[in-house]
């Protein structure tokens, strides 16, 4: 099992936190009869669909040699390994060793499995460590799960520690300043009281002296795998429906990558939400991205060492707070600990 | 089969095609009828007609052809 036995606080703390389901990359980026090699945690993995959309995560190492099975040959239901022709199912199991069989490799579960889920057009993977490997209880975001809210996942690939993609969602009051030149941030107050609302499933932080102006408020989730909501108004030339809402999630890539997936949301049905889906695709994506491209070029070019000479004021508590979080799961998960 | 495309940054993911020229008419008279004139299906209806922006048969907006083509561009 390769999310394993020398993983230090450290090494958890920049490559994700373990037992728990997090992003991988969207579903479509695995075609029905195709594979895809991924890095995730830090570590490499293939994404095997069979031709009936049936998905598999497996780790990425032939248990025979250790060569990449993503260089292998899609079997269907297996894929056989390029450098001698091993044979593993989606189980990880070697269902065949082609150039001795009867080989006492055949039959053995020698290759990690990941479960696997798709969700809102996203592959979802539960990590588990060898004390884990059952997967936890997941429970979804509700705005991808409601029938009266419409939602369009934008993915993206940042050269971004995890954590520091995490911790601008949970710091608001970036919005007023950042994305001060934007078609849905312009508006409301540059300066702000914040407070820290506990939840059973997280917590909110949020502005106490404005609602509905600006990128007010954010909920942290954590229900299985890690997630903010976060609500921003729209103008008025987005027609019916009131504000937009992002589902966030950050895939840990390795160290000094993530994939962000942000689900745009709107609570519309009818005509409203086909107007809404329409200027989406027409006009609205690209404004969308180009505020995003404000995180990424910010993101991208703090220094490696960005939280270590820091000083912080009111505004950070949500950042805060989070690092603690995220800490205290490494240091738990942790086998040094 | 590899990941050697990194970065994925893709724009556009959620377009089936290029918006015609068409389409981009009726995507910006609308927002300019959702600032101006209201919110209200027959907001966008009357707003669209007053601008001259027809449906491609050429005929004035009606609720109904209205609904059924944005349900055509926007499903
Ligand atoms: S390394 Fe895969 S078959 Fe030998
Ligand atoms: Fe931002």
């Amino acid at each position: 099992m390769p999310l394993s036995r020398q993983a230090t606080v450290e090494h958890i703390y920049a490559t994700g936190l373990r037992n728990q389901w997090h992003p991988v990359v969207p579903s479509s980026f695995v075609a029905p009869g195709a594979m895809r090699k991924v890095t995730a945690l830090g570590e490499p993995w293939l994404l095997f669909r069979r031709s009936d959309g049936t998905l598999a995560m497996l780790a990425d190492r032939c248990p025979h040699r250790s060569a990449p099975l993503s260089l292998g040959i899609h079997l269907g239901d297996r894929v056989a390994c390029w450098y001698h022709g091993v044979e593993v199912a989606t189980d990880g199991t070697v269902s065949a060793v082609p150039g001795l069989p009867g080989c006492n490799l055949e039959g053995r579960k020698l290759v990690t499995s990941l479960p696997v889920r798709e969700v809102g057009g996203a592959i979802l993977a539960y990590f588990g460590d060898e004390q884990h490997p059952e997967p936890a209880e997941l429970t979804l975001p509700e705005p991808l799960t409601d029938p009266g809210t419409d939602a369009f996942l934008c993915y993206a690939e940042w050269n971004v520690p995890w954590r520091y993609a995490v911790e601008n969602l949970l710091d608001p009051m970036h919005g007023a300043f950042l994305h001060h030149e934007s078609h849905s941030m312009y508006d409301g107050d540059t300066t702000a009281k914040f407070r820290i609302r506990e939840t059973d499933r997280g917590y909110f932080f949020e502005k106490t002296d404005q609602r509905g102006v600006n990128f007010d408020w954010v909920e942290l989730c954590r229900t299985g795998v890690d997630w903010v909501d976060l609500e921003i108004p729209y103008p008025l030339s987005a027609g019916p429906g009131g504000p937009f809402g992002i589902v966030g999630m950050v895939c840990p890539v390795d160290e000094r990558r993530c994939g962000v997936f942000f689900w745009r949301y709107r609570r519309v049905r009818g005509w409203q939400r086909d107007t809404w889906r329409f200027l989406y695709r027409t006009l609205i994506e690209q404004r969308h991205w180009d505020v995003l491209e404000q995180d990424r070029a910010m993101l991208e070019a703090l220094p490696a060492d960005a939280d270590q000479q820091e000083n912080l004021y009111q505004h950070d508590l949500g950042v805060v707070r989070l690092r603690r979080l995220f800490r205290a799961g490494a240091e738990s998960q942790s086998v040094t600990s | 089969m590899t990941d050697t495309t990194w970065p994925y940054l893709d724009v556009h993911q959620s377009r089936t095609h290029d918006p015609t020229p068409y389409e981009y008419k009726l995507a910006a008279t609308l927002e300019e009828v959702f600032t101006k004139d209201g919110h209200e299906l027959t907001d966008v209806v009357r707003g669209l007609n007053s601008r001259q922006v027809h449906a491609p048969d050429g005929t004035p907006w009606t609720e109904e052809s209205f609904r059924t083509e944005i349900h055509r561009l926007g499903a």
